[in-house]
Parts: structure tokens; sequence; C-alpha cells
């Protein structure tokens, strides 16, 4: 084995060894990147390799940091998180969960739902996983557990619906995969709706089926308002407002007013005059918005900058070609690598973040997913039809990733925030039928690729 | 997500801190900013069909302003992700030290190395009064290119109260024997 | 040296026909030719370093050399614009002249020296024309270009502000949607089998000629000086002639390839328009007004543009007399 490729499975053995310290990820990233460029630095000098790196040939880092800086489409990252946190300061989001509830609370699983909807609608908005499984748990455990579900199902349901937002658009890791594969956001915005959409339909058949067959699992409240016009015509002036927002976003990128980026900044601005329309708005709301998105935007952007160091001292390193020869060596077909491939995505998944498998595994693969030659049908209109596919597959697997015991992330968001007496074992019991559904779905999106890609092309067709 | 407070004073690592918190709280000011410059835009565009370069470009300025000098912030509120499945569980004296050798031998470097290259960047873009490649666009962007620079040593400084915290704790420990 | 590896970043996808594709033939035949002593190692835009940093990495040594174009620097030195493309600019053949026979070369490099980069530069490809950009409907007085939102890039962008055009820069990737959704109504790119690529002709009816902004467009390699130096003369004079070759090679790639493009756009609808005579005499009187303020602004590009005038009223008595009027569209 040559030297290089030693230090290029060097680079990811340290990076896994010490993410488990718990240094933060983005310092892991980038203090990795340093120490082997001086080992390759050495390894030229001693080992006679010709790796070129050296003090200077890392100073690309700050060419490389400003390229993130000067990147117009990245400017929706900060938008889309300030949108979802004035929606969750303002209480806008909390209101929308009381009433649809009232709506919702006669059907057996109804609030359960109402969760599943309510994670589909803030997955709309800000699609950080971690701000929506600590949201919804928060909002809608306190009520399940008055309504006696069983722990499993409630928990489940939050993990599960949190999840989603990664997935529904307008979705950040969206936006930033669409970015590093150099692939149109609107494209994998229209492609990710009927996915994520169908994904939003079984949670919703599942629950109301555990409803139907076990009652007990999701009973109905005992003082259970009979739904009366007035209450629905409630529920719609609760929820219309919100519904509005979210549509006036995709709308106003698809009807041409503005791209995503821009419709990022009409997202933002909506949501704060709902919160001013609900009376909820003012100086310490905004300064609390504006605190977090900051110090929200800032870690996942300290990621960015760790991982473009440590690509960098990859690509030098010979990295890329490893990586890429090593899959299309693969022994298996061109399937049989996408599988590959997306269990990998899935095991990395339990240990790193969406971003770091965006920024650092996602551009590796996708040479080997483009020479696999795969005829994907982009109806002549979708441009690279065969990545915007596999990048679907890519978020739902990631997606997926997520919630299985005992190392998804989101279930560690959601023990964060559920009462001492609530035990791990019961989060783990009820995200395994949601993994399943999951798995089905996945199964799914590579068997019918025109799930994916149908959308965007009657949309641009 | 806050930084706990610590019993005993530091006066130069609570300096520090407060210091990066005040900062972040103002600049954080840039992203009302950014909404209202994205509204003119699309108003201006869409509306009476003259968008401008420099609005476009304030955006990216406004938006890189803003995550940058957030890092620091996150620095100090130990918002930094990071994998805590085995973290969490480890005692207080073994994360301390963990902290103290992932900040010197990761990210100091790291930081190192990216402030002290980025001082050639902001000089040469200075030098030669760099603006924008479009002709409409904006000037100085050195301006903008100081934010690598000045970032960093904020980031820096975050990671040295941090440090200072840590051995702190740790040299205490010692003295009073646990 | 006895061996040399030029690690190249790009600025444009190495698949992009006479964009791209050049650079790739020049690390070939440099392999070829030096039997395996010179190897070029070809970097795609971003792997290494974004197209917009070459310059700087490049001058700084963190890279040894890099491909680009020289209208990238123009924020930097406003002059550079015209070593890529000038509007109602020579033809490739003029272009050419001006820069190996003429002063050109000497003040290529001496923009780069005089600004303090630590460079050599080479022009290392040449592509004809590009069109002037798609529409979505007919233009033929100025007052039809009034309002409009269009991408365009470079000097001609300043002449289209000038018509009342509101520009944008969006990058190769963005354009089509936008274009689609009509966040802009217009757009330039590159050359017919470039903009295929991009899908222009799916959703816009009119593309318009000539591309008055880019009647040529050079590529430049940019070699670190101080490893420049320590190449011997056998290895420059191969790096340099490699690159004169590539000129030919570029051209005679990029004019072999648009006509089949531009019938099947015919073919599938596209109205491929040339601009009447009113639109290009308007465009150039922008175009002289754009001139006054950037020599007025800028020494050094007074300086190149006087230089490149004087050449150009010269080669005029030649053009004026040598050339058979042009195929008849
Ligand atoms: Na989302
Ligand atoms: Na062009």
């Amino acid at each position: 084995m040559e030297i290089n490729e030693i230090l290029v499975i060097g680079m990811f053995i340290s990076f896994i060894g010490l993410l488990f310290t718990g240094i933060p990820v983005a310092w892991v990233l980038g203090g990795i990147g340093v120490v082997f460029a001086g080992l390759g630095y050495l390894a030229d000098q001693y080992l006679d390799t010709i790796t070129g790196l050296d003090f200077l040939t890392l100073g690309l880092v700050v060419n490389r940091v400003w390229k993130i800086m000067d990147n117009w489409i990245l400017v929706a990252l900060p938008m889309f998180i300030f949108m979802g946190n004035m929606l969750d300061k303002s209480g806008v989001a909390e209101r929308l969960m009381s009433s649809m509830q009232e709506l919702f609370g006669h059907v057996r699983g109804g609030l359960a739902v109402t969760v599943t909807v309510i994670g589909i609608i803030l997955a709309a908005s800000t699609g950080i996983i971690g701000a929506s499984v600590v949201l919804l748990g928060v909002m809608s455990l306190p009520a399940m557990t008055k309504q006696n579900y069983s722990m499993p199902l409630a928990l489940g349901t939050i993990a599960s619906a949190g999840t989603l937002g990664i997935l529904i658009p307008p979705s950040i890791m969206l936006v930033i995969m669409a970015d590093q594969l150099g692939l149109s956001v609107g494209d994998l915005f229209m492609g990710a709706v009927m996915p994520g959409l169908m994904l939003g339909a079984m949670y919703v058949l599942y629950i109301l089926t555990v409803g139907w067959l076990k009652p007990d699992a999701a009973p109905i409240p005992e003082n259970a308002k009979k739904v009366t016009w007035g209450t629905v015509a409630k529920v719609l002036k609760a929820v219309t407002p919100t519904l509005f927002l979210i549509f006036s976003v995709l709308g106003s990128i698809f009807a041409g007013i503005a791209t995503p980026t821009e419709a990022s900044g009409v997202g933002a601005l909506g949501a704060t005059i709902l919160a001013i329309y609900y009376r909820k708005f003012n100086l310490k709301v905004l300064n609390n918005v504006l605190g977090d998105t900051y110090n929200t935007t800032a870690y996942i952007f300290a990621i960015f900058i760790g991982a473009t160091c440590f690509a960098l001292v990859l690509r030098e390193l010979g990295g890329d070609e490893l990586i890429e020869s090593f899959l299309t060596g693969l022994p298996f077909g061109p399937y049989g690598i996408i599988f590959f491939i997306l269990a990998l995505v899935f095991v990395l998944g339990f240990f790193l973040d969406w971003i770091e498998i965006t920024l650092i595994i996602l551009p590796l693969l996708a040479p080997v997913i483009s020479a696999l030659g795969l005829d994907i049908n982009g109806y002549g209109v979708v441009d690279n039809p065969e990545l915007v596919w596999f990048v679907m597959l890519v978020a739902m697997t990631l997606q997926t990733s997520f919630l299985p015991p005992p190392v998804g992330f989101a279930l560690f968001y959601l023990k964060g925030v559920c009462p001492p007496e609530v035990k791990l074992s019961q989060i783990y019991k009820g995200v395994i039928p949601f993994i399943i559904l999951q798995i089905i779905a996945l199964l799914i999106l590579v068997y019918w690729p025109q799930l994916v890609l149908w959308l965007p092309a009657a949309a641009y067709g | 997500m806050k930084q706990q407070v610590s019993p005993v004073k530091m006066p130069v690592a609570d300096a520090i801190d407060r210091f990066i918190e005040k900062v972040g709280k103002t600049i954080a000011w840039v992203y009302v900013l950014l909404i209202l410059t994205i509204i003119l835009q699309v108003v201006l565009r869409k509306g009476f069909s003259s968008g401008l370069v420099v609005l476009e470009e304030l955006q990216w300025h406004l938006y890189a302003t803003g995550v940058m000098f957030g890092l620091s912030f996150a620095q100090t509120t130990q918002s930094h992700i990071r994998v805590d499945i085995f973290y969490a569980r480890f005692s207080p004296k073994t994360k301390s030290i963990i902290d103290i050798c992932g900040i010197l031998l990761l990210m100091l470097p790291f930081v190192g190395v990216i402030f002290l290259h980025s001082l050639d960047f902001v000089y040469d873009a200075w030098r030669i009064g760099e603006r924008s490649d479009s002709p409409s666009g904006l000037h100085y962007r050195w301006l903008v290119k100081a934010v690598i620079p000045l970032s960093m040593c904020l980031l820096a400084l975050g990671m040295l109260a941090k440090l200072l915290r840590e051995i702190q704790f740790l040299s205490r420990g010692k003295l009073s024997g646990n | 040296a006895d061996k040399i590896l030029l690690k190249t970043p790009i600025a444009f996808g190495s698949h992009l026909p006479a964009l791209g594709t050049p650079i790739k033939w020049v690390s070939e035949q440099l392999s070829l030719m030096s039997d395996k002593k010179i190897r070029m190692k070809i970097y795609e835009p971003g792997k290494l370093v974004g197209a917009k940093e070459i310059l700087d990495a490049v001058s700084s040594g963190k890279v040894n050399s890099g491909y680009a174009t020289a209208g990238y620097w123009q924020g930097k030195m406003p002059a550079a614009a015209i070593f890529s493309a000038v509007p109602f600019g020579p033809e490739a053949g003029e272009y050419m002249a001006w820069l190996y026979y003429g002063n050109g070369m000497s003040l290529y490099q001496e923009m780069y020296d005089t600004a303090g980069y630590n460079v050599k530069v080479m022009p290392c490809a040449i592509i004809s024309p590009e069109t002037s950009g798609w529409f979505n409907k007919e233009i033929n007085t100025p007052a039809d270009l009034k309002g409009l939102n269009m991408r365009f890039f470079g000097l001609g962008a300043s002449v289209m502000e000038k018509m009342g055009v509101s520009t944008s820069q969006l990058p190769g990737g963005e354009i089509f949607g936008a274009l689609e959704k009509g966040a802009i109504d217009a757009s330039e790119f590159s050359q017919p089998a470039i903009d295929q690529r991009l899908g222009f002709h799916k959703i816009m009816k009119y593309n318009y000629f000539p591309g008055w902004h880019q009647q040529a467009t050079v590529f430049e390699l940019l070699v670190n000086k101080d490893a420049w130096g320590k190449f011997t003369q056998a290895q420059q004079a191969m790096i340099e002639t490699t690159c004169k070759a590539s000129m030919t090679n570029a051209i005679a790639e990029g004019e072999s390839m648009q006509f089949e493009v531009m019938a099947k756009a015919k073919d599938n609808g596209v109205e491929i328009r040339y601009w009447n005579d009113t639109m290009l005499s308007a465009f150039e009187d922008k175009w002289s007004e754009v001139v006054v303020e950037k020599t007025a602004a800028d020494p050094f590009f007074n300086k190149v543009w006087s230089d490149l005038s004087t050449f150009r009223k010269g080669y005029d008595l030649w053009e004026s007399h040598a050339f058979l009027p042009r195929a008849v569209k």
C-alpha cells in the first residue's frame, strides 16, 4: 500500500476515533486536516512521497473558506433558520398544535396524526432535526401523556415526524446538497415533494391502523368535543396563516417571483409578520430569535469550515481517487453498488450529522454514481436525473439513520426533552415500526425513480 | 446550551466570554438587514424591473459576516456539535482533559492556520483595491475579506477562555486532592 | 527540476466543450511530449480551490499553476478584462496577432507584474464568438430591452445596464431555474454547444447573435513565477509551445461543433436571430461610453486600451481589404 493511501485511511480512522471523544465535530475535521497536512509534509521529506503538502499549500483553506462566504445560494440557510425560530419563539407553532388537536381529537390516533402533520409543516420551515424533534416533543408529549397514549407510539411518532424536516422542502439539507453537486435547487425541492408526502402518508396510515387495531394505544380523550363547524372554522383560522406562509415560500419559488435564496428571505419576513399578527412579536422575541439564528447558523457553518480543510488535505493525498476506485471496483453491479453506498451512508449517519455527510461523503460519491451509467429517465428536462434521484435516496437514508437504536441522533434529542420516567427503551421500541416504514419507502424510491423525477420534470417541462 | 456559571470567578475567561457575547448580540442584527435587503431586491426586481447587483452582493456580504462571527459565539455558548455518546458519561476531569487536548492539538492549530494565511489574503485585496468583478458591484472587497482574520481572532479568544476555565478546573481539583 | 508536477486547478469543468476540454488536451500532450517528465494534474473547479481564487492560489504558490480566464480578475485589475474578451473587440486572428506579434503579451505580463502577482502568464486556449443571449421575445429596438432582468457577465454587463437592463450574474447552475421561473427574463452564457448543456433551448424562444460582447475569448495558463524559474529552458519551451498549440486546438474544436447544435435548436423551434443594425449600433454607442469611463478610472486600462486600439486601427487597412464578405445568412 502506498504511503499516501495509508495517510488517507489514517485520516478517516482518526476522524472516527476522535469524534467519539466528544471534541466538537467541526474542530476534529479541521484539526485532522492540519495534522495530516503536517504528516504529508514529513512523508515528502523522509519517505519520498510527493503529496506536495506543506504549510503554504494548507493556505488554500483560506481561499476555500472565502468560497463558502462568497456563496449566494447558502444565504438561504440563516433565513430558513430564522423563519423556523420565529415560528417557534412566537408561539405560532404551538397555536397550530392546539388547534389541530381539537380537530383530530375524536379520531383514534388523531393526536399522533396531528403531530405528524405539524411535523411536516415544521419540516417545511426548519429542516433542523434537533430543533424539530425538540419542538414537537415539548409541544405534544404532555398532551399525549395526558391522553394516555402508549408511550412507544407517542415517542416513535415524535421522533419520526421530527426527522421529516430534512427531507421536505424547503430543506436546508437539499439546498446544501444542490450546492455541493451542482444540481438545481428547484429540481431537488420538487423531487423531494412526493417522497416526503409519501412518507408522511405512510406514517399517518400506520398511526391510524394502530389506533384501530389497538384502541388502548391511542385512546380518545374523555372530554373530546364533537367537531362542529365552529371547531373547523376555528382550526382553519389558526392554520391558514401558517400554511399560507409555507405556501408563499414555495409558491414564490415556483411562480418565479423569487429564487430559492430570495424565497428564504420572504419566508423569514413572513414568519415575522405572522408573529406580529398574533401579537407575539416584541423586541425580546426578536432578540431571542436573532441570537438563536446566529448561534445555529454558526455551528452548522463551523462544520463547513472544518470539512473544507479535511476535504482539501484528503484530496491532496489522493483520497478522492482512492475512494472512487474502491467503490467502482466493487463486484456488485450498479444497483449492488448503490445499495452498498446507501448502507454505508446509513451507518455513517449513526455518528455523523447530515452536514458532514453532505459535505465530505456526497461529493466523493457523485462521480461514482455518474460513472455507473444508469439509465434514469429525466424526461429530457431534469439535468443529471441519476444524481437527483440518488440524492433523494441519500436524503431518505440519512433521515432513517437518525432513528435506529441505540445511536440515532433523534433519539437523544427526544430523550433530552422527555420527563425522567420515560425510558430510552420505550423510545427504541417506538421508533422500530417507523424505521421499517422508512426502509419500505426507500425501496419504493429505488424501484420507482419516477416518484422523484416526475414532479420536477412536469414542473419545468 | 449556555455555559454553566462557574462557582469560582475567572475574570479573564469571563471577560472574554462577555465580550464575545456582546459582539455577537450586535452582529446578529445582520440577519435583520439581510431580510430587508432580500425583500428590497425582490420588490425592486419584480415590482420595478430594476434589481441591483449591489443588493445581490450585499446579501452574501451580510450572510458571510453573520456566519463567520457567529463561530465565536457558538464557542462561548458551547453549542458546536459534538458526538456525546461517551462524552456525556465521562467524569468532569476526563472531559476537562479532553477539552484541553482538543483545544491545544486540534482547534487552535486549525484556527491559527486560517488566521495566518488570511492576513496575506486580506492585504492583497487591500493593496490592489480589489472590488467586485461585476462592474456595478460593491467596492472595498478587503472589508468583507477582513471578516476572516477578525472572526478567527475572536474564535481563538473564545477557545482560550475555555482553555483557561479547564486548566483552572483541573488545577483546583489537584489542590483539593480529588 | 528533472520531473515537474503541475498541480492545476481549472475554472471550467473539463467536460465543457472548448471551455474546459483544451486544458485536458494540454495535460495529455505535455505528458506525451516530455515522456511523462512533465505531468499536469487537473483539479476540477472547486475541488482544490474555486475558479475565482485561482490567481491568488498560483501567485502565492499554494499551487504551482492554474487555468482560467483573465476576465475573472477584473475586480482586482480592471485591465484584465481586455485580455479575456473585449466588446466589439478583435476576432481570434486579430486578437492573437496583437497578443503574439503586437504588444499584447508584454502588456499582459506587465499587468500581473505591476499588480504584484507572482505569476507567468500564457494564453492557452481561444474560442470563437459566444451567443449574445437568450430571450423570450423579439428585440428590435433598444426600448424592447428596457426593464428586462438579464444574467450577463463582464464588460458586456456594463453595456447592458446602460441599455436599461437590470443585470445579475447568477452562476451557471442557477440560470436555467431562474429563467424557467421568470426570476430573470433573459440570459447569456457561452457558445451554442455549451448553452445547450444548460438547456436554454428548452424554455427560451429567441437566441440572438452575433456575440458583440465576446467575439473571441482567451483562456490563460498561470504558472507561479518562482516555480517557472526553476524549470529548464526545454521544459519552459515545452509548456509554452503546448499552450500555443492549444490555441489552435481550442478554436478548431469550438468552430467545429456550433453549427450542428444550432441546426438542432432551429429544428426544435428556436428562432436564431441576428441583431439588426439599430441594436448593434446602440450596443456599440453604450460600449464607447463604458470605455470612456473605464479608461478615465484606471491608467493601466487606458494604456492597454490605447495600445490595442492603435494596433486595431492599423489592422483595419488589412482587414477591410483582405477578407471576402461573410457567408450570407
Ligand atoms: Na425542511
Ligand atoms: Na459569456
